[in-house]
């Protein structure tokens, strides 16, 4: 068995697994783990030093769909990318295809990380913070895959020339108005800036959340299907949701309109009629 | 009254609207500009409220003031509410703070009719043209129209706005007649043609500006009055045929306060309105016509999804041979979906379709069984009748406790 560790870093497993396929091989006997545990089976058989004589012939399209589902963190996070690009160099396509058993694993890492990205694109949120220099706008978000950093461009068109910065517990990204600097670990300051900024506007936002919500359509299940409990604590309106739901649990759900707004002076319009 | 008093209730005056879409902009971006905001078609829900609606815009009334009397609407003039009213000014600052905040991906606008037609479509275009011009704001724009406006003001808001749309509401005229007397379904069709048109001037001339590039939608309310659902879907198929719309919106009637005797005082029927746009699916995506999906007059069934009532209605056509059958053919079994019927005409270019890749690829099986054949399987059901079928598949509710609202 041949044990690997790629740093979690795509082009460095590329050039593991491109020298391991040259020497054909067998994705059985071959195992990265980069948390460096040793294997049960482990014996200190090593990558050959040079290429070897096998001619790996793969569809372009391969490279980058393995790079995407790089991205996802999980169980055999490499090793099966391994087992993709052995099957398909040796003339195997449906291996990247939804209905063979190891290419629907695959597209299903490449959806959640579709999805993951997707995330960060919804749910981050921007606080403005009074700053001559530094981030203008600071985020806190969590990812659950190895997204940020190829998903965060595109803030950069949103933004225009405001600096912003965006912090994980694992890494983070920083746009100094010019170009995005990507830190594999996140440097404690951009944490605490993320983390500890104050928001005095933020009620204009809570408000619009809590009086577009329609209590006569009461739907906590569909919701949770696309705003996963786990994005809540993150987001500002998070902590309206468990009171909003109760709310029309007991009562609110007999018409659409607001409670704030039932309880104000009504008007109604007397016109002349000109149209 | 202070800004964010204003919000509430102009939020809330806008909450029975149910399109808040972002996508089909064209492409662009403010990297390395002065100004704010990109697009790329693609749209993003920012976030959901508890009814299970995404939040993608900033979704508002210019005023919830109104000179028209519309039954179903609750800021109709009869109506108790309380009224405000913005300035442009402050629609552009709450714009532009929601968006830096990344909470949405820009604003729809409507209003209520104050003064005139052409007064209050002035009012939208300004905020849109603020935004555009003065803060060069690249986000989504989408503009009610007023029916009734001129028409050189409705290709004034198709320069600045990705979208536009004109809410038909309710589908005949005599609905309309009754309940939204000021409204006309002449002039609502005639703004949808103005529409159309602008949008079909631009469409092969890469250097005419832009106009309305994210197209028109229209909205229908479900359950005001007894239109059923083969009248709704007729006209939504002739509204998609004759005026190229994008999508036609459902809005199950939700009941409003101080509820007048002519609309019901009753939940807002959301299954209903769930069937309508699973058909509307059918009509946009799959190739169904309006006249497949009805006999004659009526309903969806509530208890089935169309697809599959059709597929009940139409067993000459199953089972499908998945080796072999058309795409489009393999579109119509139930619990296969566009993406699906992609995926299974990708791997029979390599080898031939088995039972158990269907599984993989996440089906729902269990409607899809009758309906197809594959090299290992050949469906028992198949001669089973449509009636006993029904009884098979139908959704069966799990029994619930009353709500004490009910």
């Amino acid at each position: 068995m041949i044990i690997l560790d790629c740093d979690d870093l795509f082009d460095t497993w590329r050039q593991q697994a491109r020298r391991l396929l040259s020497h054909e091989i067998d994705p059985s006997l071959v195992s990265w783990d980069s948390d460096g545990r040793v294997d049960l089976f482990a014996n200190d058989e090593s990558v050959p030093d040079a290429p070897g004589p096998f001619q790996a012939r793969i569809p372009m399209a391969l490279l980058e769909t393995l790079e995407n589902a790089a991205r996802y963190r999980g169980d055999q996070r490499w090793n099966l990318l391994y087992e993709v690009l052995w099957r398909v160099s040796h003339g195997d396509r449906t291996a990247m295809m939804a209905g063979d058993k190891l290419g629907s694993e695959l597209q299903r890492r490449i959806k959640q990380v579709r999805r993951e990205a997707h995330h960060l694109h919804a749910f981050v949120r921007f606080v403005e913070r009074p700053a001559a220099e530094g981030p203008q706008y600071v985020a806190w978000h969590e990812p659950a895959h190895d997204i940020l950093h190829s998903a965060s461009a595109h803030f950069i068109g949103r933004m225009g020339q405001q600096r912003w910065l965006i912090a994980t517990p694992r890494d983070g990204v920083y746009y100094d108005g010019e170009q995005l600097i990507h830190q594999r670990q996140c440097p404690p300051q951009w944490q605490q800036l993320a983390q500890q900024v104050d928001d005095p506007h933020g009620e204009l936002w809570l408000t619009y959340y809590s009086h577009i919500f329609n209590p006569a359509r009461l739907n906590p299940k569909v919701m949770q299907g696309h705003l996963p409990a786990r994005f809540w604590k993150n987001l500002p309106e998070g902590v309206l949701i468990p009171g909003l739901i109760s709310q029309a649990r007991t009562g609110k759900q007999q018409d659409g309109q607001a409670s704030g707004i039932a309880g104000r002076a009504g008007k109604v319009l007397k016109v002349q009629r000109t149209l | 009254m202070q800004l964010i008093d204003k919000l509430s209730i102009l939020a809330d005056a806008a909450k029975y609207d149910a399109s808040c879409a972002s996508s089909g902009a064209p492409k662009r971006s403010s990297e390395g500009k002065r100004g704010l905001g990109a697009t790329d078609g693609m749209g993003i829900c920012h976030s959901y409220t508890p009814d299970g609606r995404c939040v993608s815009l900033l979704k508002i009334l210019l005023t919830n003031f109104c000179l028209y009397d519309c039954q179903y609407c609750v800021n109709r003039r009869s109506s108790d509410v309380p009224r405000a009213r913005f300035t442009p000014e402050e629609v552009v600052t709450l714009t532009l703070d929601f968006y830096r905040r990344n909470c949405v991906s820009g604003l729809f606008l409507s209003s209520g009719i104050i003064r005139s037609a052409d007064y209050t479509m002035e009012q939208l275009i300004r905020v849109a043209k603020l935004l555009r011009e003065e803060h060069e704001f690249r986000g989504y724009i989408h503009l009610k129209t007023i029916p009734e406006a001129d028409p050189a003001l409705i290709e004034e808001a198709g320069r600045y706005a990705d979208r536009l749309s004109v809410n038909i509401e309710l589908p005949t005229a005599l609905s309309l007649q009754t309940l939204a007397p000021e409204k006309q379904l002449g002039s609502i069709k005639q703004a949808m043609q103005t529409i159309y048109t602008g949008v079909q001037t631009v469409l092969n001339e890469p250097r005419a500006p832009k106009f309305a590039p994210a197209g028109q939608s229209t909205q229908m309310i479900v359950g005001a009055d007894d239109t059923d659902d083969s009248t709704i879907l007729h006209s939504a198929q002739a509204l998609y045929g004759n005026f190229r719309l994008r999508r036609v919106y459902y809005s199950a009637f939700s009941p409003i306060p101080n509820s007048p005797k002519s609309v019901p005082l009753a939940a807002p029927p959301l299954m209903r309105e769930h069937r309508l746009y699973q058909a509307d699916f059918l009509l946009r995506s799959y190739g169904y016509t309006a006249g497949e999906l009805f006999k004659g007059p009526g309903h969806l069934a509530l208890d089935m999804d169309p697809k599959l009532a059709w597929a009940l209605e139409n067993r000459a056509v199953f089972p499908l041979d998945l080796n072999h059958a058309e795409p489009a053919l393999i579109a119509r079994i139930p619990g296969i979906g566009l993406r699906t019927t992609e995926r299974l005409v990708e791997l029979r270019r390599q080898r031939r379709i088995r039972y158990e890749d269907l599984a993989r690829m996440r089906c729902v099986l269990a409607k899809a069984k009758p309906f197809f054949i594959t090299s290992d399987y050949h469906p028992q059901q198949a001669e089973v009748t449509s009636h006993l079928l029904y009884q098979q598949l139908r959704d069966r509710p799990q029994p619930q406790q009353m709500g004490l609202w009910g």
